[in-house]
C-alpha cells in the first residue's frame, strides 16, 4: 500500500501529523532541544548525588530556626517538618473557616435562583476577581503588606478560598431543587430567609463536602505559598533549596509532604463521602439542630 | 357570605402571550371551601397555582388574593420539603412568616411557635417522627409533614399541587380528613389539584376541570 492510498484509507494521520510538527516548530522556538535535555540529566544526577539519601534528621532534631515560635519541649515536635507540616494546617484550617464564613453570604448572593440578576451578577464578578490570582501570587502580595510569616499566608489563603468556595457554593445552591424554593416563596418569605432556611438546608451536604475539599486542598497549597515567605512547611523547602542548598533535608521534607498529603486525602475523602448523596441513600446534613425545639424533642 | 379569599378575573394562564394555557380564566373561592382542579397531564393546572402563589405573573387579567403577606400556602407537586433536614424543622419553617425577625435571625423561634409546631405534627400523627429526616419518610408521611407545615403557617388559602398522587387508598383518604378539617376547623380556602376525577368529586366542594384552554365547573 503507498502512502497517498494510506493517507486516502486513514486521512487522520495527517492530522495528527501536523499536531506533531507544530509541537516540534512551538519546542524549536522555545529553544528546547535534545542538547538542553542532555544537560539536564547531567544535572538530575549532580542533585540526585546530593539528596540521596534523604536527611530525616528534619523530622527528628529541633529545628533552629522558625517563623513562629514553638514551645514544646519535644526536640520532634519542633523539628522543622512537623512545625512547618502544623503551621501550614493551622493557615488552612483558619484560611478554611474564614474563607468559608465570608463565602458563605456572598454564594447566596452569587446564586440566580436566590438573588435579583444585578446582584448575582455583581458578585459573580466579584468572586472571579478572587480567583484571577492563585494563591501564591496573593501571598506575594500580603508578604510584601503583612512581611513574611502565617499572617500573611492565612490572608492569601483567605482572600483565595472565598473565590473558589464561593464559586462551588453558589454552583451548590443553584442545584437545590425549586420546589422547597416556591413553596418559601409563596409563605411571602424575603430572599435572605428562603437562602437561610430553604436553600442552605438543602445544599448543606453539597457545602460540607466542599468545605471539606478545600481544607485538603488549602493544605497542599499551604506547602506551596511557604515558598515565597508566607509561613508552613514550603518556607523550610525554600531554605533547603535555596539558601542552605540542603537537597538531602529538602527530599526528606518532600517525603514527609507527600505522606501527609496522602493521608489528609483519605481522611478527606472518607469524611466526604459521609456526606454524599446517592439514589439509595441521602443521608442526613450534619448541621447543627438549629432549632432547641427539635434537638430537645 | 364571607369575601372571596381569590378572585380571578378575564386571566391569561401561561408564559408566552401568543400562546396561553389558560383563557377566560374565572374563579372565586371562599374561606373553608375546597375546590378541586381537574385535568389532564401537562395542561396548565399547576402553572395556575403557581401564579395565584405569586411566582409568575398572570399574562392578562386580574388574579388577586385579598389577604395578607404570609397568609398564601402553597404545597408543590413535590412537596417542597427539605429532604435532609428533619420532620420538626420542615414544619417549623411554616412559622417563619409569623415569627418576629429577632428570631428568625437568630433561629430561636418563641415558645407560642414551638407550642403551635409540637401541635400541628401530633394532629398529623408524626409525633414519633420529629426528629427523622424527611428523606426516611414515606410518601404519605412526606405529605403530612407538608401538611403541617401550613397547619403552623395558619395560612387563609392553600395551594395543594397533586398532593395525593401516588398513594393507596388508605394513605389517601387519610390526607384527604387531614385537608378537610384544615378547611372546615381552620376556615382555610384551598384549592387543590388532583389527577382523580372521581376522587375529586367525593371530597371537593365543587371540582373545576381544565378542557383545552378553558376552566370549567363540573356538574356534580
Amino acid at each position: 500500500m503507498s502512502i497517498i492510498q494510506l493517507l486516502k484509507k486513514r486521512p487522520r494521520i495527517l492530522i495528527y501529523a501536523g499536531i506533531l510538527l507544530l509541537a516540534l516548530l512551538i519546542a524549536t522556538r522555545l529553544g528546547i532541544n535534545l542538547h538542553n535535555l542532555q544537560r539536564a540529566w547531567e544535572n538530575a544526577g549532580v542533585l540526585w548525588a546530593e539528596m540521596f539519601p534523604p536527611d530525616f534528621s528534619v523530622i527528628t532534631e529541633r529545628a533552629q530556626w522558625t517563623q513562629s515560635e514553638c514551645t514544646w519541649s519535644a526536640d520532634w515536635a519542633c523539628s522543622p517538618a512537623v512545625h512547618g507540616l502544623t503551621e501550614t494546617a493551622q493557615i488552612a484550617f483558619l484560611a478554611t473557616v474564614g474563607g468559608m464564613l465570608l463565602s458563605l453570604p456572598l454564594s447566596m448572593m452569587a446564586a440566580h435562583n436566590l438573588s435579583p440578576l444585578w446582584l448575582s451578577t455583581l458578585t459573580r464578578q466579584f468572586l472571579a476577581g478572587l480567583r484571577v490570582l492563585p494563591s501564591l501570587v496573593w501571598a506575594l502580595i500580603f508578604v510584601i503588606l503583612f512581611g513574611p510569616g502565617p499572617l500573611a499566608g492565612v490572608m492569601a489563603m483567605t482572600l483565595y478560598t472565598i473565590g473558589y468556595l464561593g464559586k462551588l457554593q453558589y454552583e451548590a445552591l443553584e442545584g437545590v431543587s425549586r420546589h422547597p424554593l416556591e413553596a418559601a416563596r409563596a409563605m411571602g418569605l424575603p430572599r435572605w430567609q428562603v437562602a437561610r432556611y430553604f436553600a442552605l438546608p438543602e445544599a448543606s451536604n453539597a457545602l460540607l463536602s466542599q468545605m471539606l475539599f478545600m481544607f485538603e486542598y488549602n493544605i497542599r497549597h499551604g506547602s506551596i505559598i511557604g515558598l515565597v515567605g508566607a509561613g508552613g512547611i514550603g518556607w523550610y523547602l525554600s531554605n533547603y533549596l535555596g539558601t542552605f542548598a540542603r537537597y538531602d533535608r529538602a527530599f526528606a521534607m518532600i517525603i514527609v509532604i507527600y505522606i501527609a498529603v496522602v493521608i489528609i486525602d483519605q481522611i478527606s475523602l472518607a469524611l466526604r463521602h459521609r456526606f454524599m448523596d446517592s439514589e439509595v441513600h441521602a443521608p442526613r446534613a450534619r448541621w447543627r439542630e438549629i432549632i432547641p425545639f427539635i434537638a430537645r424533642r | 357570605m364571607p369575601e372571596p379569599i381569590l378572585r380571578i378575573s378575564a386571566a391569561e394562564i401561561g408564559f408566552e402571550k401568543q400562546e396561553p394555557l389558560l383563557e377566560e380564566v374565572e374563579l372565586e373561592l371562599r374561606p373553608g371551601e375546597i375546590v378541586g382542579i381537574i385535568g389532564r397531564s401537562g395542561i396548565g393546572k399547576t402553572t395556575l397555582l403557581r401564579t395565584i402563589a405569586g411566582l409568575i405573573p398572570a399574562l392578562s387579567g386580574t388574579v388577586e388574593a385579598p389577604v395578607a403577606k404570609g397568609e398564601i400556602g402553597y404545597i408543590p407537586q413535590r412537596l417542597g420539603l427539605i429532604t435532609h433536614q428533619s420532620v420538626g424543622y420542615n414544619v417549623i419553617m411554616g412559622a417563619l412568616p409569623r415569627a418576629p425577625l429577632w428570631q428568625t435571625i437568630i433561629s430561636m423561634p418563641g415558645g407560642e411557635l414551638r407550642e403551635s409546631a409540637r401541635e400541628a405534627i401530633q394532629a398529623v400523627g408524626l409525633s414519633d417522627k420529629v426528629l427523622d429526616p424527611i428523606s426516611q419518610l414515606s410518601g404519605g408521611q412526606q405529605r403530612r409533614v407538608a401538611i403541617a407545615r401550613s397547619m403552623v403557617q395558619q395560612p387563609r388559602l392553600l395551594l395543594a399541587d397533586e398532593c395525593l398522587g401516588e398513594l393507596d387508598a388508605e394513605t389517601a383518604k387519610e390526607i384527604i380528613d387531614l385537608i378537610q378539617s384544615l378547611a372546615a376547623e381552620r376556615n382555610i380556602g384551598i384549592l387543590i389539584v388532583d389527577h382523580n376525577p372521581v376522587r375529586a368529586r367525593t371530597f371537593c366542594d365543587r371540582v373545576l376541570q381544565v378542557r383545552g384552554t378553558r376552566l370549567e365547573e363540573v356538574e356534580r
